[in-house]
């Protein structure tokens, strides 16, 4: 067990299955590596086949649930991270940026907020290599309609 | 002489459009290493914006399909430039990125999208997958349906 697998343990963290999209429906894979850089594909509030979060924050959703979202995207997030490091998340050299889409009603506009759901989790995670750049933007919809997206880039060794 | 991607492009009965120009003060791609980014392609086709409009409303799904492999033509347009007309220095397609203008409760984003995905596939076979977001938008450029951004990996 690596020095994330123990952490993650410590925060009573379980990261969920990797949810992987049917191929008619999106064709696209979970994650690409270029060098020392992994690109994670646009993730959503989805575990075991089912989307938690559906609708809109500001309309369906809080600001406070759609936090909650934005931490279960984080560990969908990480279980994408872990497959692609064939289970070592101690290979993480930094989380470099998140990209946050937050399915928004007009007018709602603390899209940080709701992503820092995200952020605080890698913090948590990763300490001082867990911090990183980010965009959050409102989106008018999201794909089936979820209530928050985001993709992300890590350095990886 | 022709490279193995352009044979497949010929297979596939495709002819690369030119490469667009940009609408704005940016560049159309940057090679940084081995990575080409290449800027937020719209449906331009022969100098005409196809596709505007809204998909949800005045444009169907198909229509935002068809968008989309416009956006990815481009895009390739771009990629053989940043080559230097060689497309078989590219390695793999490392992420899409998709913004779809669409009303507020369209659900269907990832399918209209697949429009640039399988085109990427089609091209590249398996080093064409990638990873990818897509995203409902407000408005795009010039009022386009679909506008793709994408990172290549070359060597």
């Amino acid at each position: 067990m690596g020095a994330i697998d123990r952490r993650l343990a410590e925060l009573g963290v379980e990261l969920p299955p990797p949810h992987i999209p049917p191929p008619d429906f999106a064709n696209y894979i979970p994650f690409t590596r270029a060098g020392n850089l992994l690109h994670i594909a646009g993730e959503g509030p989805i575990v075991d086949s089912e989307l938690l979060y559906e609708g809109k924050v500001g309309r369906e959703f809080s600001e406070e649930a759609g936090r909650a979202a934005a931490r279960i995207v984080g560990l969908n997030i990480l279980t994408h991270v872990k497959v692609a490091l064939d289970g070592e998340l101690d290979r993480v050299r930094r989380c470099v940026r998140l990209f946050g889409l937050i399915n928004v009603a007009p007018g709602f506009n603390d899209v940080a907020t709701v992503l820092n759901g995200a952020s605080d989790l890698m913090v948590e995670v990763f300490g001082e290599q867990g911090r990183h750049s980010r965009v959050a933007i409102g989106a008018v919809g999201l794909p089936l309609g979820m209530a928050i997206e985001i993709e992300s880039l890590f350095e990886v060794a | 002489m022709a490279g193995k991607i352009d044979a497949q492009l010929k297979t596939l009965d495709i002819d690369l459009p030119d490469a667009p120009a940009p609408i704005g003060s940016y560049v159309p791609y940057v090679v940084t290493g081995n990575l080409v980014f290449i800027s937020g392609q719209i449906p331009f086709k022969d100098g005409e914006l196809t596709y505007v409009g809204t998909v949800g409303t005045e444009l169907s799904v198909e229509d935002g399909q068809a968008a989309a492999r416009q956006c990815a033509l481009n895009i390739l347009a771009q990629l053989k430039a940043a080559c230097g007309g060689n497309l078989d220095k590219v390695v793999r397609c490392v992420r899409v990125g998709g913004y779809v203008n669409a009303t507020t409760e369209f659900t269907q984003h990832p399918i209209v999208m697949n429009g640039a995905s399988d085109l990427m596939v089609a091209v590249f076979g398996e080093n064409g997958r990638h990873a990818r977001f897509a995203v409902g938008a407000g408005e795009l450029p010039a009022g386009a349906a679909v506008e793709v951004e994408a990172v290549f990996e070359i060597g």
